[in-house]
């Protein structure tokens, strides 16, 4: 029978070199992992949108390498799946073997939602078991209540999410299990594309099993998780020296989700994010208490591991230590050493089974969101004002007795930072996803894009503005459906520091039958005639700084440029500008800016 | 024929005349003028012609590798820019991909939101729309263009760039647009985006019409400047300027077409680089080329250089959706600092020391070790010998330097150096492992080619690292792209996107594509002066499993395609898929997505060189003396030769460890390697098993 390692294993000492040797290498085998899937995977969503991840672990489940590019909501939760995968095997009586490829997606045992389905395998040397290759997808559909994978926003427990899978081996000692294969086929929508891209994520784990054996080979298994280990105590390092230049306290903000705007029930819409956060040395706790309590029949509840902790992880990272700032400190589990999180179990944070959690990610980008706006009270320089939040839309459509499947995010927008207006158009925080070319949609799906681009005159005001958000219209040219999952129609992002609050977003369905309607933040399957247009606009950052502070000239660039009007310069900048001439008049702007700041 | 090839580097430019009836050649290296780079230019050739004792109107041929466009980009100095786009979608470049280019910054600066190549105040929009199978869903309002030009007119723009949803299918709208403003406002310089490059993905397409907008004045200037001041000088023959594709162009495509310019340099090096190795008989070939701050590597198979995917191109932070040699660039180099971060680790570039201050050794203020330093403290470099002694360098300062990274570092001071040497010979060995392993080419069936001032230093380690058996040192490793000039066809790339599907081929419809594009091409290089039987046609298919997003690129057979051609072009994709990817998907439809035509006019070339001048090894040994390695995880001293290359015979079989010095770079015999003079004047080293290998490869023999 296959043995495991000893967690207590004695290694050696590394020397700096080595360790530096293999720090470059354990990173080219989890890009060579993503670069393979990406490019053999088969929906937009993995190929054109990068909603992926891939990365090794050691035994303990320690992520030791992950791919640089794809989406840190996919990378992060790795580890989570995997113990989770351990322990349904473990309550299951199940071992591994060599030649073992595992299914996982199960959301209470460390998924982070249905959708994203978790491939891994068992590294075996020998017979003994040194690690995990793993990878992780959003796929586009996994058999739920309606078309899709996102915005099945009216699913009731987490059975009427889809299917789900506990560790469930694809094939045993290299023997494929195909009767796994045939139920998935069976149950699926659009089950080649789906079933292609699993395929393409078991070859690209096989890609990483086969280059971490090659390079425990080529310098002994001790040396390889010596270097891990010191790869992971030096990010612990960073880490907790970025903690400790922060003072010591108690930090708290909060912030709010629209929930279901359009359900009578008040439980169901205004939520809570409660994040307080308390530095202590080199150590930071995450407490999520005061948050709203789970919503028992709808989806919008995180999970605990794989969303909630995500949403801190990356939020954190990117404030404390952020790549553009300081060098690359190696993405593995030893960042996460110094930080503890509590949420107290049935808030919205971390829900009981079977509450449904499939439309968790947007809820989780207000938790990251909140967090950040907490950390702006020690970390001013590093933050930016509130962010806008994302959308996720599932079109879809019957042909030939099959379901054609896509799926669409649209993106947010940053506040301003210290010294920097915000960034227009981008996926925000733990998202970090890649739009799908007009011309690929509209050669490969019956749909059409009929606008897209930047809103004007919505930023929120600051020294340093708020990112703009975009305007995305998608026109059905034959009859299907669409569901969608978003944040941000009711809450603007935050201002900060004397900066003013963004705008919120919007959803507008127009059809040629009947006036346009406005559509709350999340909708279940909607069914559409060819010609029905879905507009999605994302809300705008929030300012940072009083915006009579800023420079008067970047005020004009931005009126020239169409991204502020001439009335928005002088009633929220307080700059006047000639309309004739396009000239700012100082001497009004100054006085115009002394009676204001009087006020 | 009398060829001249001129390569203008940031640093130093480049000269190389070769006459092929004499079968001789005359090189020459001159300062860089950053400010006019012709002035360099003009002078080297006149100095290069004196040399060769010819008058510069018996030249035949004047290739040129340029970085002008590179440079435009990299310090974002380029034309003012407008854009005529489709109605709707202002804001394509400025959204991109709507991803962070990086995940876990806050603080980071988008590109092309930060440095716009067009502004938006200059990006307007016009009534038009074509459908996705370039029907026309809306027509062109020609009033509304009309409107734009005038206001870009006003606005004192330069240059425009047309771009238009869905024109890399249909480009009737955006040629009218071109051909209105050559109408009405034929001073500016006009780019429209599907005639760069019609390929689907509309904002790295329109980024790349962009750049060509943005450099392009710049550009046409500069070779308009260039061809005026060849004249007095009695130049007659053509210009020929090198593109990023690997083939040079006429001086009217690139000052047309100048973002095909931004790699001029690099795929010349790569060019030269495989000319290097062919002159040895070798067609698998890893071209290695260290130079101060950074390597570029590029790989040579019996096919050719590897071109890079047009969708993975990103230059100075911009997509760049043109056909390219892959040069992939990584920062390490000479000057490439060691440093202990804050976390403790130990680090090797890409921060670099560059030229000035230098290295600590230099002795211009550097105090950070950087990997010169590290070659000096190991006894590699030698004072009396670098850059051909025209270069002091002081060794007590690299020593100084080490000295205080090997106590951070808690190791003695060899250590560290020969520390640094592995670090950054490993971040080499990881660039070269992406572009091979990764790729499915084993490195072992290839051979190293040493370029640049610090690649011959460096190889032999690198390719021990990586298992590659052989190692080739030209004669001349420090004007390499120079050499790759003359080594050159005239090329043109055309595509077309097909989107035929294996399950239902329209033969009819893909034979006559095919027949159009090359009549295209024909008549391009007809225009460029060749006769058709002088043109050579190559035909390429981009395919990729029906619902994939990244294509593979296989050959189109000979001839009218037919069935049996089809299925055997498909057999092709699904083989080169488990090559690339290591697993194939036989039973799924394959989408032929783009065709592709490449149309080469032959150039002269650069003969063999000359054979080296005639000695013995014991005139070419100057000194024999300590220098560290570091063998099977030992680092000791081994009594070490140093040679002058210069002075070494043609088939002098060079005993390791040595050094062997030249003025352009110094090239390091580890132990347990052979090298010898080959009659082209290449030294070929051949890496041999170290003891402990030999020792395992005797036990697995007798089991």
């Amino acid at each position: 029978m296959p043995t495991s390692l000893s967690p207590k294993r004695t290694l050696p000492a590394i020397d700096p070199v080595t360790a530096q040797v293999l720090a470059g290498a354990l990173n080219s085998i989890a890009l060579e992992m993503g670069h393979k899937l990406a490019r053999m995977s088969y929906s937009s969503i993995i190929r054109e949108s990068e909603d992926f991840g891939a990365a090794i672990l050691d035994a303990d489940c320690q992520q030791l390498a992950e791919c640089a590019y794809s989406t840190p909501l996919q990378l992060g939760p790795i580890p989570g799946y995997m113990r989770g995968v351990l322990k349904a095997m473990a309550e299951d009586g199940e071992e591994f073997y060599p030649g073992d490829v595992i299914l996982h997606n199960h959301p209470y045992y460390g998924a982070s939602h249905g959708p994203d389905i978790g491939i891994g395998i068992p590294i075996f040397q020998q017979d003994q078991l040194i690690g995990f290759s793993f990878t992780t997808a959003h796929h586009l559909d996994i058999g739920s209540c309606s078309p899709g994978s996102c915005g099945i926003v009216d699913a009731v427990d987490a059975y009427a999410e889809g299917l789900q899978f506990k560790a469930v081996k694809l094939y045993e000692k290299g023997e494929k299990n195909r009767q796994v294969w045939r139920m998935l086929r069976q149950n699926i929508r659009s089950a080649d594309v789906v079933v292609g891209d699993i395929e393409a994520q078991v070859a690209a784990c096989r890609v990483g099993e086969r280059r971490f054996l090659e390079l425990v080979e080529q310098y002994g298994l001790d040396t390889v998780l010596a270097a891990s280990e010191e790869l992971m105590n030096y990010s612990e390092r960073m880490m907790r020296q970025a903690i400790a230049q922060l003072p010591d306290g108690t930090y708290a903000a909060e912030g709010f989700l629209d929930g279901f705007l359009d359900d009578p029930d008040p439980t169901k819409k205004d939520l809570k994010i409660a994040v307080t956060v308390t530095i202590d040395g080199s150590n930071m706790t995450i407490d999520l208490t005061g948050t709203a309590p789970q919503i028992d029949d709808r989806p919008i509840n995180m999970p605990f591991v794989g969303t909630v902790d995500i949403a801190i992880f990356v939020t954190l990272r990117s404030v404390l230590l952020d790549t553009a700032l300081m060098e690359y400190v190696p993405q593995n589990s030893g960042l996460i050493r110094p930080i503890a999180i509590v949420a107290p179990k049935g808030c919205l944070a971390n829900p009981i089974y079977p509450a449904p959690v499939i439309a968790r990610c947007c809820p989780g980008n207000v938790v990251a969101d909140t967090l950040m706006k907490a950390l702006a009270q020690v970390a001013p320089h590093n933050i930016s004002g509130g962010i806008g939040n994302i959308k996720v839309v599932s079109y879809s459509g019957v042909v030939d007795e099959d379901y054609w499947v896509y799926m669409d995010i649209t993106e947010g927008s940053y506040g301003g930072r210290y010294g920097k207006d915000g960034m227009d158009g981008v996926d925000t925080l733990y998202a970090n996803t890649r739009n799908n070319p007009i011309e690929d949609i509209e050669a490969h799906l019956p749909l059409r894009v009929t606008r897209y681009e930047l809103l004007e005159d919505k930023s929120g005001a600051g020294q340093w503005r708020g990112g703009l958000g975009s305007v995305r219209d998608i026109q059905f040219l034959s009859s299907g459906q669409m569901s969608l999952e978003g944040e941000g129609n009711k809450y603007a992002p935050w201002g900060i520091f004397g900066g003013k609050d963004g705008t919120p977003g919007g959803v507008v369905v127009f059809s040629e039958s009947q006036a346009a309607i406005d559509l709350p933040s999340k909708f279940p399957c909607r069914k559409t005639r060819s010609g029905d247009t879905l507009r999605t606009v994302s809300p705008c950052g929030g300012g940072y700084g009083d915006p009579l502070l800023r420079d008067p000239q970047q005020v004009l660039e931005d009126v020239l440029d169409d991204y502020l009007s001439l009335e928005k310069a002088q009633e929220d900048y307080a700059v006047v500008i000639d309309p004739a001439t396009l000239a700012i008049d100082f001497a009004a702007t100054t006085a115009l800016r002394q009676s204001r700041s009087g006020t | 024929m009398r060829l001249i090839g001129v390569d203008i580097g940031g640093t130093f430019t480049d000269l190389i005349l070769t006459d092929t009836e004499q079968q001789q050649i005359w090189i020459h290296k001159v300062p860089t003028t950053v400010d006019d780079p012709a002035i360099a230019m003009l002078s080297g050739i006149q100095t290069l012609c004196q040399m060769a004792n010819l008058s510069p109107d018996s030249i035949d041929h004047l290739l040129h590798g340029t970085t002008v466009a590179t440079n435009a980009l990299l310090t974002h100095e380029g034309a003012q820019v407008g854009m005529i786009t489709t109605q709707g979608y202002r804001d394509i470049v400025h959204i991109g991909r709507h991803q962070r280019p990086q995940h876990y910054s806050i603080m980071q600066d988008i590109p092309w939101q930060t440095q716009p190549l067009v502004q938006r105040r200059h990006r307007l929009t016009v009534t038009e729309r074509l459908g996705a199978k370039g029907e026309v869903l809306t027509e062109l309002n020609e009033a509304e263009v009309l409107e734009a030009i005038a206001t870009l007119k006003q606005q004192g723009i330069e240059s425009i760039a047309v771009c238009f949803l869905n024109s890399y299918i249909n480009d009737a709208h955006e040629a009218r647009v071109a051909e209105l403003i050559r109408q009405h406002y034929p001073e500016a310089f006009v780019t429209t985006s599907a005639s760069i490059f019609p390929q689907f993905r509309e904002f790295e397409r329109f980024t790349t019409a962009c750049i060509n907008a943005f450099v392009g004045p710049k550009v046409k200037a500069y070779i308009d400047r260039l061809w005026q001041q060849l004249q007095p000088l009695g130049i007659q023959s053509e210009l020929h300027i090198m593109r990023s594709n690997g083939g040079v162009a006429t001086a009217a495509v690139a000052a047309r077409e100048p973002v095909t310019l931004l790699l001029s340099g690099l795929a010349a090096g790569v060019l030269g680089g495989a000319a290097t190795g062919q002159q040895s008989d070798r067609q698998n070939l890893i071209t290695f080329d260290m130079g101060g701050t950074s390597t570029d590597i590029g790989i040579v198979t019996a096919s050719g250089f590897v071109e890079a995917t047009a969708r993975d191109t990103w230059i100075a932070g911009y997509p760049v959706m043109v056909p390219m040699i892959d040069v992939h660039t990584i920062g390490a180099g000479g000057g490439s600092i060691a440093y202990v971060d804050a976390g403790g680790a130990f680090r090797v570039g890409p921060k670099s020391a560059g030229a000035n201050p230098g290295p600590a050794c230099y002795g211009k203020g550097g105090i950070q070790a950087a990997v010169s330093d590290a070659n000096v403290v190991l006894n590699r470099l030698d004072p009396d010998h670098f850059l051909g002694g025209e270069m002091d360098i002081y060794p007590d300062r690299a020593f100084t330097a080490m000295q205080a990274l090997a106590d951070r570092l808690n190791l003695n001071l060899y250590e560290a150096a020969a520390g640094v040497i592995t670090i950054v010979n490993n971040n080499m060995a990881n660039a070269i492992r992406s572009r091979t392993v990764q790729k499915g080419h084993d490195p072992r069936q290839f051979a190293l080619v040493a370029l640049g001032g610090a690649g011959p230093l460096h190889a032999v380690e690198v390719a021990r690292s990586l298992s590659i058996p052989e190692v080739i040192v030209p004669r001349y490793p420090g004007i390499t792209s120079a050499m790759g000039l003359l080594t050159t066809d005239l090329k043109h790339d055309l595509i077309q996107n097909e989107f035929l599907l294996s399950t239902q081929p329209d033969l009819s419809k893909l034979n006559h594509d095919l027949r159009s594009l090359e009549s295209q091409v024909q008549t391009q290089l007809t225009a460029d002066g060749f006769n058709p039987e002088q043109v050579i046609l190559e035909r390429w298919a981009d395919c990729r499993y029906l619902g994939q997003g990244y294509e593979l690129r296989v050959q189109i057979p000979e001839g009218e395609l037919d069935e049996a051609k089809l299925s055997h072009l498909w057999q092709q994709f699904h083989d080169r898929h488990t090559v690339e990817y290591g697993h194939a998907f036989p039973q799924n439809p394959v989408e032929l997505v783009t065709l592709r035509i490449t149309g080469k006019g032959a150039m002269p070339k650069l003969m063999q060189l000359p054979p080296p001048p005639v000695g013995t090894l014991e005139q070419a040994w100057i000194k024999t003396t300590e220098t560290y390695f570091r063998v099977n995880g030992q680092l000791e001293q081994y009594a070490t030769q140093f040679f002058e290359r210069d002075r070494l015979p043609i088939g002098g079989a060079i005993e390791a460890p040595a050094v062997l010095f030249q003025k352009d770079s110094t090239t390091l015999l580890p132990p347990h390697t052979r090298a010898i003079v080959q009659p082209n004047g290449n030294i070929l080293v051949q890496l041999m098993p170290l003891p402990i290998e030999a020792k395992r490869q005797a036990i697995e023999a007798i089991f």
